[in-house]
Formats: structure tokens, sequence, C-alpha cells
């Protein structure tokens, strides 16, 4: 099967290129995602802060039924699957899942041990490493932040409650959105994708198999059935509609042809008259 | 290859057997070329179905290790030097195909490619990046297999011719 010109001409292409674009659609795909994560994590970061700054006032004024009342509304949001904020000791004091509240939270879990991974807990988290990825119990996939509330000037003045100077963590916002229109857009472009690629695939391998039969197999092939005529036929007919060096080659043929015939004339001359001269 | 022909007097000459013996070695080194290829071909296969298990039979790295071998590369760069690698040996084996220059046939792009995968699980991407270097791995590999193995042929092929030209005219 790999014997014939067409076969030869066309594996190396197709071989190459396909392989060369499946492997760069992956890299593309797998770069994309990452900073579809990424900008999906900053935009998760920047609505935990924004909670924060929302919720300040409250916390300022001890007015927990009002920051009671916020967190029960962002939580009624379409794509936030929880929002809970709890203290330094990990007891959950406000959560849209009422249930929650008064219990503490398991400082193993993913998210905490960014920070209680040693002894000593950070002060400080980046946004992406504020950041996990899990399922939760409803089978959701969810990205979720966890926003430290530090404690401020304004915070130990207060005359409303007991948080001193030298506290520097007050507690911990920890805010998750549905990761399903993140998981969409990737199925989609998962899609275009392959079927981008397939396109591409099939032009480029398709163009140049187009292009070498039309080029180069089938003058080939006209060629060879001109070489492939009976001893005798005449070689003025059906010369090939070749152009190029197929053309020149077959011109070649037919030139060596006529000599040969000559040849075997004149041969066959001197034998029947023997004072012909004879062949060199 | 007027010293194959048979001897006037109908007695072989002196080199024919000498020859006839140089060319059988020649035919057996093409087909154990033609082979080699395939062992590096197997060989990444192999490779890649423990990168697909995301090298599950391996030990987890010690955090002294880790310290060790230092920061792993980021993953963007590997995929760059990756796609720079796998297109620069399509085009090199080509540009050899097409002066038809003798092929590679070490192990060196099994080599490559599994140090691709390594740095990719040292990275702790390498699942998201396996299809990229498999596909990678195959295209390069397979171009220049198919290569060695059609020169290879060829090659066989021409031996193959004299050899019974040799015989043919021995008898």
């Amino acid at each position: 099967m790999l014997s014939s010109i067409n076969s030869r001409a066309i594996v190396p292409v197709a071989c190459a290129v396909t392989g060369f674009v499946i492997a760069c659609c992956v890299l593309l795909y797998t770069f994309v995602k990452g900073d579809l994560i990424t900008g999906e994590i900053h935009h998760a970061a920047d609505l935990a802060d924004t909670v924060i700054k929302s919720t300040r006032y409250a916390m300022l004024h001890d007015d927990r039924e009002t920051l009671s009342q916020i967190i029960n509304n962002i939580g009624d949001q379409n794509q936030v699957e929880h929002v809970r904020i709890f203290n330094k000791k990990g007891l959950i004091m406000f959560s849209r899942d009422g249930s929650e509240v008064n219990n503490f939270i398991d400082k193993t879990a993913a998210g905490c041990n960014e920070c209680h991974a040693e002894s000593k807990p950070k002060r400080k988290l980046g946004a992406m490493d504020q950041a996990r990825q899990f399922t939760n119990k409803d089978d959701h996939d969810v990205l979720a932040i966890t926003a430290p509330i530090y404690n401020e000037p304004e915070c130990s003045n207060a005359a409303c409650h007991f948080h001193d100077a030298g506290q520097s963590l007050l507690g911990t916002l920890d805010i998750g959105v549905s990761q399903a229109p993140l998981k969409k857009t990737l199925t989609q472009l998962k899609g275009r994708m392959i079927m981008f690629s397939g396109m591409v695939l099939v032009l480029t391998v398709g163009a140049v198999c187009a292009l070498l039969y039309r080029q180069v197999f089938l003058p080939i092939k006209q060629l060879v059935d001109f070489t492939e005529k009976a001893p005798g036929d005449s070689l003025d007919y059906d010369f090939p509609q070749v152009s190029g060096e197929v053309a020149r080659l077959a011109n070649a043929f037919k030139q060596m042809t006529v000599r040969v015939k000559e040849l075997e004339d004149r041969q066959d001359k001197s034998r029947e008259d023997p004072s012909t001269e004879p062949l060199p | 290859m007027s010293q194959a022909g048979p001897h006037p007097g109908g007695q072989q000459m002196p080199g024919h057997e000498d020859l006839r013996q140089r060319i059988e070695v020649r035919i057996r080194r093409l087909e154990r070329a033609s082979l080699a290829g395939l062992w590096s071909m197997v060989l990444f296969l192999l490779v890649s179905f423990c990168a697909y298990e995301n090298f599950t039979f391996l030990p987890d790295l010690s955090d002294d290790f880790r310290r060790m071998l230092g920061a792993p590369p980021p993953s963007e760069m590997i995929s760059l030097a990756l796609v720079i690698y796998a297109f620069s040996a399509i085009v090199g084996t080509l540009a050899r195909m097409s002066r038809n220059i003798k092929p590679f046939r070490g192990l060196m792009h099994t080599a490559f490619f599994t140090a691709f995968y390594a740095f990719y699980y040292l990275s702790g991407v390498l699942p998201d990046n396996f299809w990229a270097v498999f596909f990678a791995g195959l295209s390069v590999m397979g171009l220049e297999n198919y290569y060695l193995w059609a020169h290879s042929n060829e090659a066989l092929h021409k031996e193959r011719e004299m050899l019974d030209r040799l015989r043919g005219g021995g008898e």
C-alpha cells in the first residue's frame, strides 16, 4: 500500500500536519482554560472584596441584623453557591445556610490549608492563593474565595465591642461561585476548536492531495500510458497534455523512440542492401 | 557492478563471494535499522502510557528532593519549548527527506518527549498537557520512523536486486 508514489507523498504530509495541529490545539486550549480560570478567580476575589466593603458599615456598628440580611441577599444570587463569615476561631457567625451558623469550620479542609498548613498561620495571601476549586455536596463545581477581614483602627477604636488593636485578623469571608458557566464556555470552546482543527486538517491534507494529484500523479499517469503504447504505434497522437518537467520527459522519450525507430530502419536496410553504410 | 559478473572462463571472480557476503551483511544491517525506529516508537508509547496514568507508580517526591530540584519552570515555558521542538523536528525531518539525507535512528526524540512528560509532571500540570505531548511525539516520531522505514526499504530493494544479479551471474 505504501509503495505507490501517492501514499509516499501524502503519508508524511498527513502525519506531520495532523499531529502538530492537534498538539497545538491541545496547548492552546490549556492556555485559554488557564486564562479563563485566572480571570474567574480575580472576578471572585473582587466579588469577595465588594462583599467585605458592603458589610463594613454594618460591622462597625455591630448591626448583626443588617449584616445577616446582606449575606442572605448575596447568597440568593444565581451563581453564588455559598457565602459565610466566620470569626478568627473558625466559628461561623453568618451564613446563607442557616444550619451552618454557630458551627466550627473544618480548618483542614481545602482552602483553609493555604493559611493553616503550618503551625503559625499566614497573614496575607494573594488572590490566586485565596481560591480553591471543589465539588460541593450538591455535586456542583465551585470556585471559592476566602478573604480575610483585617482589623482596622476604626474597628479597635469603636466603643461597641471588644476588638483590641493587637488583633490583626477579625474573621474571614468565604464565598463560593458556581463554575457551571465557565465549564459551559470551556465545553463550547473545546467543541469549536475540534471543529476548527478538523476543518484545517481536511483542508490542508485535501489541498495537498488535490495539488499532488493534479500536478504530479495525473501527468505521470498520462506519461506512463503514453510510454506503454504497443510497439509500432505512432507517438504523434495522444501526446500527454502535460507541462514542465513531465512534458520534457515525454518529449525526450518521444525523441528517443524516433531515434530507435530510425536506427532499426537503417539496420533493416543494411541487411537487405549490403552496400548501405553500416551502423556506427 | 562489473565485478559481480561471471569470469569469462566460467569461474567466479575471486572477490565474488566476498561481495555477496558484504551485501548480505548490509541487508541484515538495513533490516535491523528499519526495525530500530519501531523500538523507539514502542518505548515512547510505553512512557506515554505511564504518563497517562500520571506516573502513579512513582513514589511521591519528598520536600527535600523537590527543594534540591528547585522551582519547576512555568508550564507556559514548557509548552512553548514543546511547540518549538516539535516544529523544528518536523521541519528537520522533512528537509532530510527532500535532500535524501540518511534518517535519524536513535532514541533522541523518545528521550526529549520523556523529558517533556517529566517537566509537566514536576510542574503538576501533566493531565492538562498529556495529549499535547502525545500527539506532538506521535507526529514527530511517526514522520521520522516513516522516513527511516522508507529509506531502509529503498536501500534494501537495491541491495537485494544487486544480490539477485550476483546470484544470477554466478550460476
